[in-house]
């Protein structure tokens, strides 16, 4: 039986900011669009939907003069990111037999 | 990146990329620190060679040099580095030698408060037989070391080196006994450090 995916989470974007944020515990916006290859705007978009749910956080501080945003993982987003794991696992065996 | 239908394969391909891509990371950070404790622990030996040959074995004290010497230039690393975050390997691999560096400093704390008379002989002398020296115990740590952050990276030839740097270094030690066994060390730390960090520097370069 399929297991359903967290809609939040099936997301190109949002899983590949979710898997980067899993192996570190925190990381700062310029790694996180280097390392996803998005643009400033929905980047932005994107963490603030991940914020909003309560999966990730935001501290918005500053670097020297120059304002920067690092991102950290959640108890509740490491939770979901293993439920959704959980869930592909269901869709991968089903795929297999 | 933008949004759009996922399939499991996909998915998995993304969380997989990501973990790849954090281990690359990881792996590209820690080829120059290596490779400045490398450096630092093969001149510190040769230096404390040629002063104990000429002064005597307690210029070993100038091993205490080594902790500012890395530690500034490991910040002085780090602030010309991009900003890039430290995946929990790269915290294991930080761990494993803060703690070899944790033991092996307190021994040399320890024997350097016994050798200045300010704690008992007592405390150190075998009561039985023993065999060894503290720098064929210090290789054996790079060693395994090293062993344990190619096992972490993943990394085989890094296995390899930390594996001659410790079996050897710690049996090569045994042979000597005067100014000689730093030059084990300083072969040591660059089969266990400097050749490793250039391995990672060149795997990583692109």
């Amino acid at each position: 039986m399929f297991q359903p995916l967290d809609p939040l989470l099936h997301s190109e974007l949002r899983l590949a900011i979710m898997s980067l944020l899993i192996s570190a515990d925190e990381a700062e916006f310029p790694y996180i669009k280097e390392q996803t290859r998005a643009t400033a705007g929905n980047l932005s978009v994107q963490l603030d939907k991940l914020a909003s749910a309560g999966y990730i956080q935001l501290e918005k501080t500053f670097k020297g003069k120059r304002p920067c945003t690092i991102c950290r993982i959640t108890a509740t987003g490491e939770q979901a990111f293993r439920a959704y794991i959980e869930a592909l696992k269901s869709y991968l065996e089903v795929s297999k037999s | 990146m933008e949004g759009k239908n996922l399939t499991a394969e996909q998915s998995l391909e993304i969380i997989r990329e990501s973990i790849e891509r954090s281990q690359r990371t990881m792996a590209k950070k820690s080829a120059l620190p290596m490779l400045w404790w490398g450096v630092c622990v093969i001149i510190l030996a040769l230096v404390i060679s040629y002063f104990w040959k000429n002064h005597g074995g307690y210029m070993n004290f100038l091993w205490i040099l080594i902790w500012p010497l890395g530690y500034v230039g490991e910040w002085l690393i780090g602030k010309k580095q991009e900003a890039i975050p430290t995946p929990f390997v790269g915290k294991v691999i930080g761990q494993v030698w803060g703690t070899l560096g944790i033991f092996c400093g307190g021994i040399g704390i320890l024997l350097g408060l016994i050798g200045g008379g300010f704690l008992p002989m007592k405390w150190i002398e075998p009561s039985v037989f023993v065999l060894g020296s503290i720098t064929s115990l210090f290789s054996l740590c790079f060693g395994i070391s090293t062993t344990i952050t190619g096992s972490v990276i993943q990394n085989r030839l890094i296995q390899i080196c930390g594996f001659l740097a410790g079996i050897g270094g710690f049996f090569g030690a045994l042979h000597f006994l005067d100014y000689r066994q730093m030059y084990v060390m300083a072969g040591v730390a660059f089969i266990g450090l400097v050749l490793p960090g250039v391995i990672i520097y060149l795997q990583n370069k692109n």
